[in-house]
């Protein structure tokens, strides 16, 4: 987490909002139960508004931290699975060689 | 990697075909794309009545590249992880044996679209999305495609996901009607489908590798931070991703 001197919210605040309204549409509530079974959960998104109300309009740190905690908590949610694979350092090699035919012309 | 088709004919109406009719025991990457090791490119000239379905298969492509948010977020993540798509060279038209829509050849980075299969611009936007899943997937992870069949089953699971092929509309039209938990049938079912089109296993082994699999590849929607269900979806994991920077920095 930055410094307060520099940080800013994550996302702006506009995004939350339209996460929020996004969460409660009836296309979502379908489109959730269609591959988890159950309701969606929207009530962080708009705590999160809330919070980065707050912060645009008093610089909490209570704002600062409820923010960074939430979304520290999403990027963990969507961590927590071990890959099936290894992640590479760099690119593979031969991505942008010429195909094998046109290297032989 | 080959993205199973939808059990219809060459751009014919028909329904989908039930699993133990569809022609998926296809003996290797050579069966299905012949083209792939043919010794050079056959002459233009000798092959015109293919030009049409060519022509035909550039344009819609050119046109999911540039329009579909899918697919523009794709590319965007992929020439940061330092695989820029150029589209001479990472795509290639061609007509395909049985009803495979399209694939990624890992060995010569190289996505093939099956112009005798894609007869729609929305069914060239889903096949595009897949493979280039697949292509994301060979970029940024040690992908054993050819040795390591839950690798394979990994990225099909998470193209059958994330690709919107898998869509409560989608599933409707294929007359595959469910709703609680449906869509992780679909992705099972058509991982295990898209595993059997290119690898000559049973489908025991191939179901297998996907339940393995399924929980962790499942839950893994990079690039797209979420499942992108239609193309709203889309552009708001689009959005999320132009924000990385401001995001990681602040967290």
């Amino acid at each position: 987490m930055a410094d307060s001197g520099g940080w800013r919210p994550p996302r702006p605040c506009e995004t939350y909002r339209a996460e929020w309204e996004f969460c409660r549409s009836a296309r979502h509530f379908l489109h959730h139960y269609y591959v988890h079974g159950k309701r969606p959960a929207c009530e962080q998104w708009l705590r999160d508004l809330a919070s980065c109300r707050d912060w645009e309009e008093r610089r909490t740190a209570e704002a600062q931290r409820s923010l960074c905690e939430s979304e520290q908590a999403r990027v963990q949610a969507a961590r927590k699975h071990t890959l099936v694979w290894a992640l590479r350092q760099s690119p593979p090699a031969d991505w942008h060689l010429p195909l094998p035919q046109e290297k032989d012309k | 990697m080959a993205r199973a088709g939808d059990g219809r004919g060459p751009c014919s109406a028909a329904g989908e075909q039930p699993l133990n009719q569809q022609q998926q025991q296809q003996q290797g990457t050579s069966q299905v794309y012949p083209e792939r090791l043919a010794e050079g490119r056959p002459q233009q000239g000798l092959f015109s009545r293919f030009l049409t379905h060519n022509q035909k298969c550039q344009l819609m492509l050119l046109k999911t590249l540039e329009t579909n948010p899918y697919v523009k977020l794709l590319l965007d993540a992929m020439k940061h992880s330092g695989c820029a798509v150029n589209k001479e060279r990472h795509f290639s038209c061609e007509d395909c044996n049985g009803n495979v829509s399209g694939g990624f050849d890992a060995s010569s980075s190289q996505i093939v679209l099956c112009q005798n299969n894609i007869c729609n611009q929305a069914h060239m936007n889903r096949v595009v999305t897949h493979e280039l899943i697949h292509a994301f997937d060979h970029c940024r992870a040690h992908v054993n495609w050819f040795t390591n069949v839950r690798h394979l089953a990994c990225s099909e699971v998470r193209a059958a996901n994330l690709s919107g092929e898998c869509s409560l509309v989608n599933e409707i039209f294929r007359l595959h009607f469910g709703l609680k938990r449906h869509h992780q049938t679909c992705v099972r079912d058509r991982a295990i489908l898209s595993i059997l089109a290119v690898r000559n296993i049973s489908k025991e082994v191939a179901e297998k590798a996907v339940d393995e699999v399924f929980e962790s590849c499942f839950n893994d929607h990079e690039p797209f931070g979420r499942i992108p269900h239609n193309q709203t979806y889309a552009r708001y994991a689009h959005r999320d991703f132009q924000n990385r920077d401001r995001y990681y920095s602040n967290i």
